[in-house]
């Protein structure tokens, strides 16, 4: 005869509770106070944690890019040179570094650096005599457009 | 012209030298730089290559994790063509935006084609039962920098 249903003395009981309970309780071992060992109070340490880590993710760029600004600022201020006039001037001489490298360079290989604040002093004079002179093209030698074809 | 706040320019007075004679200067400098590099005055050389759409500042003997895959196998050698400043002790090579292939010549090894450890992306709003969970492993190649070289190509 064939059952349809399953007779009454078949359970279907949770074996495995420990370890589901273990691979929560792994990711919160290093917090603070009873979060640590209690699993109703690790789960929801555990799912803030995750999420947190999630969107700092994003914001971790955003923050390293003002770091590496302040961090240029403060390098090109003891140059002589706020930070936009700085930024500008060096994108206006086609040198396309981003600020990661410029702030690196601040840090590492000041003699560079300084030869850059010295490029984009140099370019910003020549932007200001651009602008009272009326030229066609600007007269200044670092103010020249180099053609890649 | 009676002497207003806006009869002259707000910025200071600037005044370039003589284009003759910078133009002599330009060219001691570049003479010398030429005969150090001719001679190989230099000592350890830096460059800061665009590679992997990242800036990467490098010199030899250097290790470089880049997030993605390469399609290269483990042992090949590489050359970085995108470089956008090369600089020794005593010169740089600033490139507008490049310097030249004949210029300057970073070559890398690549070593390690792995998987990253596993990051746990996690949504959830509070009392709407909602949670989704996704684990990421991103592919990751490690790249040994071998040797920058430049060659007496200047001007």
């Amino acid at each position: 005869m064939v059952l349809l249903s399953a007779p009454r003395w078949l359970r279907s009981r949770l074996t495995d509770r420990f370890w589901r309970v273990q691979e929560v309780l792994k990711y919160a071992r290093h917090f603070r106070g009873r979060k640590n060992r209690c699993y109703k109070l690790a789960i929801r340490s555990v799912r803030r944690a995750f999420v947190k880590s999630t969107k700092a993710r994003r914001e971790k760029k955003r923050f390293l890019r003002t770091l590496w600004i302040t961090r240029i600022e403060a390098a090109s201020l003891e140059h002589g040179l706020k930070y936009p006039a700085f930024i500008s001037n060096l994108l206006k001489s086609q040198v396309e570094l981003n600020r990661k490298m410029i702030a690196d360079l601040a840090i590492y290989e000041p003699k560079t650096f300084k030869s850059l604040a010295a490029l984009a002093q140099r370019r910003r004079q020549e932007g200001f005599l651009a602008a009272l002179g009326d030229g066609k093209e600007p007269q200044g030698i670092f103010s020249r457009i180099v053609h890649h074809y | 012209v009676a002497r207003t706040s806006l009869s002259s320019p707000p910025w200071p007075e600037v005044k370039l030298p003589e284009p003759a004679e910078e133009a002599k200067h330009h060219a001691e400098v570049v003479q010398k730089v030429n005969e150090m590099i001719a001679t190989g005055q230099y000592g350890r050389l830096f460059a800061v290559v665009h590679f992997a759409s990242k800036q990467w500042k490098v010199t030899a003997e250097d290790l470089i994790m880049m997030d993605n895959v390469l399609e290269a196998e483990c042992g090949d050698r590489i050359r970085m063509e995108k470089v956008l400043l090369v600089g020794a002790d005593d010169f740089t090579l600033i490139g507008r935006p490049l310097l030249g292939k004949e210029l300057v010549r970073v070559e890398a090894t690549v070593i390690e084609k792995t998987v990253s450890w596993p990051k746990i992306n996690m949504r959830f709003q509070k009392r709407r039962n909602y949670q989704r969970t996704k684990i990421i492993t991103n592919p990751q190649t490690v790249l040994r920098i071998n040797t920058i070289d430049i060659f007496p190509a200047l001007l």
